[in-house]
């Protein structure tokens, strides 16, 4: 197999129990809540049948019959807390994917730059685990509506529920509408740009561990370089895009490349410190 | 060969290595010697590419340090650097999977010679089996050179005694071995050839033997007369 490919996978299996233990927490969080919701409204069901009146008991209204979009909509707590969760998780993963190998008695940096391979696969390999850690989250999201769809049908009664739209339940709820994208477009707004940060970032990193104490002001200065970079358009035209002598597209497709240009240089700077200035 | 020459290396306003210039040849027990802070460690690390330096070269067969050269040029630092929740079993795969020249018989050889256990983790391994299970890492390479870095610090009796007849095997006897180390008087008998460091640069070079003979001192008498001046 292509080493990149093997650090790749060496660096899933060194992630694996806290992907397994993010995933874990997310299905414990959001079954708990979609069942014990389902149960309140049940229970609210039953009182208003044995009252024969309205009651706000759990609930200021249950519409007549269940769907999956209403119970969504009543358990977004439930769902963002461990999509935070793991967001928080993976944001620290960012700078301890690289500390990790430097850190403690045994420090894996010098077996990892002592690798047969172009020194630009540890820096790819790294993004790659952590692009693959984010979409198999996502994913297993994914996988999960089915199952809770099934479950508020084993809970709730046939005749007091009705079917929802997979699209309408991922829109009412404010973490899977962000989660997962529903046209191309937009998924390549969020993850190209998550991936991209996560790129510069991997470069200050290196910037730091190279130069040490100056390395963290080399980190910032990149860092601030970049966001100029991208934002150079409006600080040059201004925000208001009705003075700016271009068109929507334009604009568009100037952002673009700038975004494309700061990947680039990331990529590149990233790789040659790792092959030339890197120091254990 | 390795050879390294003029190499410069600054390190928190100090010139660590100020034109180091030596060489390592095949078949032959190299040993750099110097007091605490010459930067032996440095010379071996930028052997390997693990920290750069500001002037000077290095070639290993005439080639400058390039990724495919790790297959034939392995380093054992003075730590182990495999994580620690591996286990041995693990981090002897890890090699298979990605070295080329990685000798599975010969690994599993040198962990019965040293008593090693698979399963047991990195983390859980004594300073003295950590480095033993070290130079399995490096003697398991089908590598032309060694470089060891202290391979003797802070092990007891035994694990020296068991790492020192290693270096009289058949497994040292064609590779270059490019050492440093301290306890100078466990290893003078094993040396071919001497390279003491002081103040950043190579004082002495010289082949032990030929010293004996020719002017009749030890690499420690040598070592007075260049330290203790």
């Amino acid at each position: 197999m292509n080493r990149y490919l093997k650090l790749v996978h060496m660096e899933i299996h060194r992630f694996r129990w806290i992907l397994i233990a993010m995933m874990g927490i997310t299905a414990i969080f959001q079954f708990s809540g979609l069942i014990w919701t389902l149960k309140k409204a049940m229970a609210q069901f039953e009182e208003q049948k044995i009252q024969g009146s309205d009651t706000r008991k759990y609930f200021d209204s249950v519409p007549d019959t269940l769907t999956f979009e209403w119970a969504m909509s009543n358990t977004q707590m439930w769902f963002i807390l461990p999509v935070l969760l793991c967001i928080a998780v993976l944001s620290l993963y960012v700078f301890f994917i690289w500390y990790r190998d430097w850190m403690g008695r045994h420090t894996f940096i010098y077996r990892l730059l002592m690798l047969p391979t172009a020194r630009h696969n540890l820096f790819l390999a790294k993004i790659t685990a952590l692009l693959l850690f984010v979409l198999s989250i996502v994913a297993f999201q994914l996988v999960m509506l089915p199952v809770q769809e099934l479950v508020l049908k084993l809970v709730v009664p046939a005749e007091l529920r009705s079917e929802s739209h997979i699209v309408d339940v991922i829109n009412i709820n404010q973490a899977l509408v962000e989660l997962i994208p529903r046209q191309f477009e937009q998924f390549f707004y969020i993850y190209g740009l998550g991936t991209i940060a996560v790129l510069m970032l991997f470069t200050a990193i290196l910037l730091e561990r190279s130069y040490q104490r100056m390395g963290i002001l080399y980190g910032i200065l990149y860092l601030a370089g970049c966001v100029l970079v991208v934002a150079a358009p409006f600080l040059y035209f201004g925000l208001d895009s009705s003075i700016i002598p271009l068109y929507p597209m334009e604009i568009y497709v100037l952002v673009l490349l700038l975004f494309f240009v700061v990947a680039g240089v990331s990529v590149w700077l990233g790789s040659r410190l790792l092959a030339k200035k890197i120091t254990v | 060969m390795i050879e390294v020459k003029e190499i410069r290396k600054r390190y928190r306003r100090r010139n660590v290595l100020n034109g180091v210039s030596f060489t390592a040849a095949k078949g032959e027990i190299t040993c750099l010697i110097g007091t605490n802070g010459a930067g032996k460690s440095t010379v071996l690390k930028a052997i390997m590419g693990l920290t750069p330096v500001s002037g000077g070269t290095i070639h290993i067969d005439g080639q400058t340090l390039m990724p495919e050269l790790y297959e034939k040029i392995s380093f054992v630092p003075d730590h182990l650097t495999m994580p620690a929740g591996m286990k041995l079993s693990d981090a002897l795969r890890f090699m298979a999977d990605f070295y080329d020249s990685w000798n599975e018989k010969r690994a599993d050889e040198l962990m019965k010679f040293f008593r090693l256990e698979h399963a047991v983790k990195i983390g859980s391994l004594s300073k003295g089996t950590a480095a033993k299970f070290s130079l399995v890492l490096g003697l398991g390479q089908d590598s032309d050179y060694l470089l060891l870095d202290e391979p003797f610090s802070g092990i007891d009796l035994f694990s020296r005694e068991a790492i020192t007849e290693v270096f009289t095997s058949d497994l040292i006897q064609h590779r270059g071995v490019l050492l440093t180390t301290h306890e100078i008087g466990d290893m003078e008998h094993l040396i071919d050839k001497a390279v003491l460091l002081k103040d950043g640069v190579v004082s002495q070079s010289f082949h032990c033997e030929e010293m004996r003979s020719e002017e009749g001192k030890s690499v420690i008498d040598v070592m007075r007369e260049v330290y203790r001046a």
